[in-house]
């Protein structure tokens, strides 16, 4: 694809992003695309992980919790503005991440994703039973939206789902243009490096654990970016959506979209949103149904969408070009 | 000149007035849609589909009998219904369907406390009403949100008459087993224990279980060697019935006391009728048939008949919902979302109601939009949930101090 024609089909998916909320008649739709974008965070942080260096961490679900919390404790118990409560949450997420990847990572494979997954659920039981300081169960109301900005003259409002829809929107444009700079920089190579061949990488003299570590630590501040947009858009927090089933669906975002690619996580995100919701027609069934169609999709696309499409794309310009070239005159 | 044939002419006035006629019937028949978000499946479902289902069944007999009559216009009623899993994110993603692009203004069900939660903390900024069921989290009506309604009283408003029932039967010493990082039965517990320690009984040990754990005997045994005369457990009826099981096959034989809410078939799932002999249910007066009367018998039987299995004793609390806000739109002779809420602010208990409910004033709702129902004492005899006594309560008190909780 020409870079002309890669410009072009961005200004017009950012065109049509910009507009979403003009054209959409029923505000659900945006309510949905909202949950979507700040799934998008969490899923570019994931692939930074699983896609990048190949190391499934099952704990994006806990780092989420994390900076969710963060921003609503510091918001509303500790009487700090929204902004930098949000601003802080996802470096909490981060250094939690450091602290705990530094000894995680010593470990491969299987191994790393069982650790991963007992911090999340470290997280969550301590979520539920710290009561006098997260509340518990019972969880925590009036978790307020950030205050109106006003730039140059424009006041920007963020209480209605119009407004919120343009920061996470935001949002999850910076978590891709974070992931496409670390994917083609030095650190992107070596990571992708890791996950063809780690040993390789350390008899190279490479320190592989530092980039591992990087990603693994990039990782939580998006989740804790993604849970500080989750806390202040629905207003209330508890530990029940920051289980290991949270953490299976970031992986399963990005296994879905096309792991290590960067609209992959997107595609992802936007299918574990909408998916089950689209599915509500079939009542009880919805999660039987739901469950198949990943099946499905992981046998028959095992490296998700957005390789596939790409691939067919390519089959048919390469088809295209074929039949437009001049044929050689058959007469002698 | 063409000939107008008169009969073609009469024929065709007919017709057209019959079109009419029906137009005009159209025009005052209109649709109201009824929103319930409520768990259907996973852990959560035991108590939230028989509340749908109670739901449904409400509006179909309303339906059969005309809908509801609003000045000139009379409204068939549609129940649309979405699993929110008890889950919090599912919960508003489910209401924000509902008021979005279903368009429903009257939102019922809603079993569990963390999902209602997550919901009440928008509810009050939209042009709805809301009325909450089975959902015992205190913090949901302590905040004074003018378009939230709930039927069933807080966990502690019945915790505190368990805990002085219990202490009034001689127990000095109980053992408590529960799922106590969940909300509503922490705050049971905090409440029986403050009336228990006051009428000088004291807690052994206070031991946790999750949602989904089958296996108790490791709180079982270690809660046997401390010797309590009695044992209390609070949770969901699946890992309950375990309790009370694997406490028989262990070899426990003192009283068992509980907070459940579970039917006769719930827990005879898990356990036998010969195992759960004896123990007491210390709950609000739900679904038995013995406390409630001929009404509930009535309604038993016609749920059992429409949904082949018998009802769950917490359903009433939807069921009873939708007629409160029957009798609101008729009082407020209006859909409006706001005047409806204010008849119902202002109305007594509906003459369908199933469960026993204790007005404050003369009003079912206090000023939290808090209904109170009787707390009783159950106890499992032969198989059956047997009405023994009413529990000692006082909504009037409980009123001022959920008010109290107000910032």
């Amino acid at each position: 694809m020409s870079r002309a024609l890669r410009v072009g089909i961005g200004a017009a998916v950012a065109l049509a992003a910009l507009a979403l909320p003009h054209a959409l008649t029923v505000p659900y739709f945006l309510h949905l695309t909202i949950l979507a974008c700040i799934w998008t965070v969490l899923a570019q942080g994931q692939n930074l992980v699983q896609g990048f260096s190949g190391y499934v961490s099952i704990a994006a679900g806990g780092f989420m919790a994390i900076g969710a919390y963060a921003s609503a404790l510091l918001s509303v118990k500790g009487g700090w503005p929204v902004w930098t409560s949000m601003a802080l949450a996802p470096f909490v997420a981060a250094a939690l991440a450091l602290v705990v990847g530094y000894p995680s990572l010593r470990v491969k494979g299987h191994y790393f994703a069982i650790v991963t997954l007992a911090y999340n659920l470290v997280i969550v039981t301590v979520l539920n039973n710290y009561e006098s300081f997260t509340g518990g169960e019972a969880g925590m109301p009036n978790i307020q939206r950030p205050a109106a900005l006003v730039l140059g003259g424009l006041q920007l409002s963020f209480a209605g789902r119009e407004g919120y829809y343009y920061l996470v929107l935001l949002a999850a444009a910076a978590a891709t243009a974070g992931g496409a700079l670390v994917l083609h920089s030095r650190v992107g190579r070596v990571l992708i490096a890791i996950r063809q061949n780690e040993m390789v990488v350390d008899a190279l003299g490479v320190a592989a654990w530092r980039y591992k570590l990087f990603a693994f630590v990039a990782s939580g501040f998006l989740a804790g970016l993604a849970g500080a947009l989750y806390a202040h858009f629905i207003g209330f927090l508890n530990p029940e959506p920051f289980g290991t089933d949270q953490s299976m669906n970031a992986i399963l975002a990005v296994t879905l979209g096309g792991s290590g690619t960067l609209l992959g996580p997107i595609v992802g995100a936007f299918l574990v949103v909408t998916l089950p919701e689209y599915l509500r027609v079939a009542d009880t069934y919805r999660l039987v149904v739901y469950g198949l169609l990943l099946v499905l999709a992981t046998i028959f696309m095992p490296r998700g969408i957005v390789p596939m499409v790409s691939r067919g794309f390519r089959g048919m310009a390469t088809r295209l070009a074929a039949a437009l070239r001049p044929r050689p005159d058959p007469t002698p | 000149m063409t000939r107008i044939d008169g009969r073609l002419v009469a024929r065709c006035t007919a017709v057209l007035a019959g079109l009419a006629l029906c137009a005009t019937a159209h025009a005052a028949q209109k649709e109201l849609v009824i929103g319930v978000s409520d768990a259907l499946t996973g852990p959560g479902a035991v108590y939230g589909l028989p509340q749908s289902n109670a739901v449904q069944m409400a509006v179909d007999d309303t339906n059969a009998k005309g809908g509801i009559k609003v000045g000139q216009d009379v409204y068939k009623l549609r129940v649309v219904a979405y699993d929110d899993k008890a889950n919090p994110t599912e919960a508003t993603n489910s209401v924000r369907k509902l008021i979005d692009r279903d368009g429903a203004q009257y939102l019922l069900g809603f079993c569990c406390s963390g999902p209602t939660s997550a919901v009440a903390s928008f509810i009050g900024r939209e042009n709805v009403t809301m009325l909450v069921g089975n959902a015992a989290e205190r913090a949901i009506t302590a905040q004074g949100i003018p378009n939230l309604f709930r039927t069933r009283p807080p966990a502690d408003f019945t915790g505190s008459a368990a805990g002085a029932f219990v202490a009034k039967r001689g127990v000095k010493t109980i053992a408590v087993i529960g799922s106590l990082d969940v909300s509503f039965y922490s705050q049971y517990l905090e409440a029986f224990e403050r009336e228990f320690t006051k009428k000088g009984g004291k807690i052994l040990a206070k031991e946790t279980f999750g949602l989904k754990d089958r296996d108790m005997t490791p709180q079982l045994t270690k809660v046997r060697a401390l010797n309590p005369e009695a044992l209390l457990v609070l949770g969901y009826v699946e890992p309950c019935a375990f309790v009370y099981r694997q406490a028989v096959e262990l070899g426990m034989k003192m009283p068992r006391y509980g907070f459940t809410s579970g039917s006769e078939e719930q827990f005879l799932k898990v356990a036998t009728s010969e195992q759960m002999e004896g123990v007491w249910d210390l709950r609000p007066t739900e679904l038995t048939v013995s406390a409630l009367g001929e009404r509930a018998n009535a309604y038993v039987a016609e749920y059992t008949k429409r949904f082949g299995i018998p009802p769950s004793p917490s359903s009433p609390y939807a069921y009873d919902q939708f007629y409160v806000l029957k009798h609101a739109i008729e009082k407020a002779g209006s859909v409006d979302p706001k005047k409806v809420q204010d008849a119902i602010r202002s109305g007594g208990i509906p003459p369908e109601a199933i469960m026993r409910y204790l007005p404050v004033g003369s009003a079912m709702f206090d000023e939290n939009g808090q209904a109170y129902t009787t707390n009783g004492a159950f106890q499992w005899q032969k198989g059956k949930w047997v009405y023994v006594s009413d529990l000692p309560s006082d909504p009037v008190a409980y009123s001022k101090y959920l008010r109290s909780l107000r910032k």
